[in-house]
């Protein structure tokens, strides 16, 4: 056990009870010291305040901010304030604010850019902050503010604006002495009792409060602060109290935890769905107030002349319409798909992606449904208690990357098709150049959105992307002309695994646009063609006007390296190949798909049905390879807005296997 | 990171749109909400060129227009022609308000019986010449854009404007009102005090006016995509309004949207032309 003077030289909290011998005790009229000793840091104090009918968090100047003798009940979609009888400032749960409020603000500056003088400039707008405190916050807030710390800064990307505002917030925790009823902390192992992650840990009792040093930086201001060594008594008393919380949990609902991921997982078609569905209102409140819901949306704005343009990072759901939502369709067009996506990331796609449930049982999204539905209703019935199960490690961190958009220039463009246009792109990072095939990157033109959009070849002075106009955004892309300049950040993503397929046969498979990204892995292939098997390309448009690279499919025909296969949905004069779905090209083909690895793209109808043909060919799920669209804002895992069960398709794909994959390919509202 | 600017932010379009503003029967406040833009409007002068505008100028033009913002229901026959001759002269027309998008608070009229109200408000019914239902323009004509509220946000106004100049499609964020609501930090009304709240059925686009003073949503913006009005009915009988009330909150002001329409008629027993009982959507 660390010694009441040795402070911890790496600062990280430690388990935090009251009855560590090293407890202090800090008088109610001088908690008023505490908030003083903060700001004297520099610090804005964060603290429950009485705002509107709520205990909501604002800032904190003294200690008569705090809302002394009040408290809260909390019931599914019912909260109402209650006078207590005595002058205790923190006798209440988790109320409608939470500090991600603070952390990871509802709107944050991303980008600016400016055009002047012939120059456009893409800068990060920056995040100047002050330092932060935090005072009262509880433990399965603390647990949340972890959370988020896995998500956002737990790696391979970070978000920056996030790790300067936590980087600079003090926590003050605060141990519950009572729980409201909508309050499961204790079945979550979050609570009441505080866990790591706090630099000082408090426990409210009549008089005062039993004070716990927990980090290095609680133990500095401790030591500023008017206090004396807590009694054996205030100590018991203190224990007792955050019992009581415990034991008014045990007496009302929770979630069973155990084997809870593979149960939810294994109910996605549950009849129950379609029920909370027709109570839920999609209004989103739930993940507005979770503590640890991280969706974002990326705002474009711009003067009305156009010289200068902003982005802002701003809040979003996946209970939204648009969340979803690509130029073709939208993957959750319904309430029900909605409401699945997000209870079974909270509760077991999330324990996959950061090795902890995303829920911490600080039971806001309960009390704050307008509804008031009751996410441990819906999991007991959804997923009733059944098998254990073993939460996997998290996964370990790596470097940041930075999140800013760069230029690039526009140094050659060509028409593939009436509506497809090739960019070549030059004057680019480095980075960049070593762009691998199946990769994408993000674009964007001033005031215009951000989109993905794969690379269709590397060259060693540049990238060239394939981009068709379906929309004013992709439409200005392929109107851009040599010399003008686009917005671009990447390479994202991972990319075909061609070392995988050296040895063995190559199948591709692929439709309309979609040789665009498979363009490089040709390349690949073809410039190292001894090392592969038999190359076999099968390639279907809906008209032949429709095909790309029509250059190149000529001399690819041509060539004896590759076995090429066309076909169209509609012919034309000029067509005197097959006609018809793409799959049928190879139905009646005499090769084995035992021995051959295929990369397949396309809408993702094409791709199911391409992967029940290659199957009945005899491919294993692990040699056939996807690339998958969702609607991306951010293209490193942290907006939320492509994630598909356990993945985030910007980040873990776009390629994945069919294996990798498995039952939610091609399923309905993923 | 600095080089030549692409021309798609920077160069002026190749000529200033031609603008026209018109309304049918509204309040003008949308009208006003366009003045409103404050700063901007110089900008909007310089950008845009303004024909018709009768709340900011006496000068009348004529179209064609390349945009024409249309404010106000259709509610006399007059307004029932100038609607389809105005969208023959008009390249993009988009409505604006809860009046031009959903008819607006006048639409009341339409579960009412027409002649009986016209009897009870003039001295002389007989010389006003009007139509027994207020309706949105997407009712007589096609329209292309919409932006919604009473008044309309001029967020989402001079969001329009510049999408229009980009030649990019308005960045106008379909979702509820909850969601700005939550965003601003402010208290849910109808969790926390019991105040009955349209927020969750509304689209957003006002900043949550309302709930940041205390009073619930009214439905200005009208139902968002997927409105559950079902639902929220349920929540609000079961919390003891009745069902009369609860009609009333869906009617108040875009209660002709379908969306809240249904609710309004299944709650209330409202039909059109008042064959039913009235009362609940007056």
């Amino acid at each position: 056990m660390t010694s009441a003077t040795q402070p911890r030289a790496d600062g990280a909290a430690r388990s935090a009870r009251p009855d560590q011998p090293d407890a202090r005790f800090l008088a109610r009229a001088d908690l008023g010291a505490l908030i003083d000793a903060l700001r004297a840091e520099g610090r804005r104090v964060i603290g429950p305040v009485r705002r509107d009918g709520a205990i909501v968090l604002g800032e904190v100047a003294a200690a008569d901010d705090l809302p002394a003798g009040w408290g809260a009940e909390a019931a599914p979609g019912r909260y109402r304030l209650i006078r207590r009888g005595d002058e205790r400032v923190f006798e209440h749960n988790a109320g409608p604010t939470s500090w991600k409020a603070w952390t990871f603000p509802a709107s944050a500056p991303l980008t600016r850019v400016a055009a002047a003088e012939g120059e456009t400039t893409y800068e990060p707008a920056g995040t100047d902050i002050r330092p932060l405190a935090f005072l009262g916050v509880r433990a399965c807030e603390v647990a949340a503010i972890l959370v988020q710390d896995r998500v956002l800064l737990g790696g391979p990307y970070v978000d920056e604006d996030y790790q300067a505002r936590r980087g600079s917030a003090f926590i003050v925790a605060v141990q519950c002495t009572s729980a409201a009823s909508t309050c499961f902390c204790a079945s979550m192992g979050t609570g009441p009792e505080v866990g790591p992650g706090a630099d000082l840990v408090m426990t409210e009792l009549d008089d005062g409060f039993v004070v716990e040093r927990a980090s290095a930086a609680g133990r500095r201001l401790l030591d500023r602060l008017p206090t004396r060594p807590a009694t054996e008594e205030a100590i018991a008393d203190a224990m007792t109290a955050v019992g009581g919380a415990r034991a008014t949990m045990a007496g009302q609902p929770g979630v069973q935890i155990v084997g809870l991921k593979d149960r939810l997982l294994a109910r996605l078609d549950d009849p129950r769905w379609a029920l909370v569905a027709e109570r839920c209102l999609a209004c989103a409140n739930c993940t507005s107030v979770c503590p640890t819901c991280f969706c974002t949306s990326v705002l474009q704005r711009s003067e009305l002349v156009g010289t200068a343009s902003g982005s802002t990072r701003t809040w979003d759901s996946c209970f939204n319409p648009g969340f979803a939502r690509v130029a073709g369709g939208n993957f959750r067009s319904r309430t029900r798909d909605r409401y699945r996506q997000w209870l079974t990331h909270k509760f077991a796609t999330w324990v996959d992606q950061f090795g902890t449930f995303g829920c911490v049982g600080c039971g806001r999204c309960i009390a704050w449904c307008p509804v008031g539905i009751d996410v441990r209703e819906e999991l007991l019935a959804i997923a009733p208690p059944i098998a254990p199960s073993v939460l996997r490690p998290s996964p370990a961190p790596i470097a940041p990357t930075p999140q800013e958009f760069g230029t690039a220039r526009v140094t050659a463009t060509r028409h593939e098709t009436r509506d497809v246009v090739t960019l070549v792109l030059g004057d680019l990072e480095p980075a960049l150049l070593m762009t691998k095939p199946g990769q994408f990157v993000m674009l964007t033109l001033p005031a215009f959105p951000r989109l993905p959009i794969s690379v269709s070849r590397t060259r060693s002075d540049g990238i060239e992307l394939t981009i068709r106009s379906v929309g004013p955004a992709t439409d200005a892309l392929t109107r851009l002309k040599p010399g003008e300049l686009v917005g671009i950040r990447g390479p994202l993503g991972t990319g075909w695994p061609i070392d995988a397929a050296v040895g063995r046969d190559v199948v591709v498979v692929t439709g309309g646009i979609g040789l665009a990204p498979l363009r490089p892995l040709v390349d690949a292939v073809l410039a190292d063609r001894s090392r592969f098997g038999a190359f076999r390309i099968y390639y279907g448009a809906r008209t032949p006007g429709d095909m790309l690279y029509r250059d190149e499919l000529a001399s690819w025909m041509a060539s004896a390296d590759v076995d090429l296969h066309l076909s169209v949905d509609r012919a034309d004069e000029s067509w005197l190949g097959p006609v018809g779905v793409v799959t049928h090209l190879f139905d009646k083909a005499s090769w084995d798909g035992s021995k051959s690895s295929a990369f397949v793209c396309g809408p993702e109808r094409m791709m199911q049905a391409t992967a029940t043909a290659l199957f009945d060919r005899g491919f294993h799920g692990d040699r056939v390879y996807v690339t998958l669209e969702r609607h991306m804002e951010c293209g490193i895992g942290l907006c939320g807005h492509c994630q598909m069960g356990r993945y985030f398709v910007c980040k873990d794909g776009p390629v994945f296997t069919l294996a990798q994959l498995g039952d939610i390919f091609g399923r309905e509202g993923i | 990171m600095t080089a030549p600017m692409t021309p798609q932010a920077t160069t002026p379009p190749r000529h200033r749109p031609r603008v026209g503003v018109v309304k049918f029967a509204s309040c003008d406040g949308c009208q006003l909400s366009i003045l409103d833009l404050e700063h901007d409007l110089l900008s909007v002068l310089d950008a845009f060129e303004i024909v018709e505008f009768p709340e900011a100028s006496s000068r009348r033009s004529d179209g064609p227009y390349d945009v024409l913002l249309v404010e106000g229901a259709v509610s006399t026959p007059e307004q029932a022609d100038q609607i389809v001759e105005l969208r023959r002269q008009a390249t993009l027309l988009v409505t604006i308000g809860a009046c031009a998008t959903a008819g607006g608070i006048q639409a009341l009229r339409n579960w009412a019986d027409h002649d009986a109200y016209r009897a009870a408000v003039y001295a002389h019914p007989e010389a006003v010449e009007s139509l027994p239902t207020a309706t949105p323009v997407a009712d007589h004509v096609k329209v292309d854009a919409e932006l919604r509220g009473c008044p309309i946000g001029i967020g989402q106004l001079r969001e329009l404007l510049t999408a229009l100049l980009l030649g990019r499609r308005p960045e106008i964020r379909d979702e509820a009102v909850c969601a700005e609501c939550k965003r601003r930090g402010a208290v849910c009304v109808a969790v926390a005090t019991g105040t009955p709240c349209l927020g969750p059925v509304t689209a957003g686009g006002c900043g949550a006016l309302c709930p940041r003073w205390g009073r619930g949503c009214y439905g200005c913006f009208g139902p968002r995509e997927g409105a559950n009005a079902a639902s929220l009915t349920r929540e609000l009988l079961a919390a003891g309004m009745s069902g009369q009330e609860v009609g009333r909150l869906f009617a108040g002001f875009t209660g002709w949207a379908p969306a809240f329409r249904a609710a309004v008629e299944e709650l209330t027993g409202a039909r059109p032309g008042g064959t039913g009982t009235t009362g609940g959507a007056q």
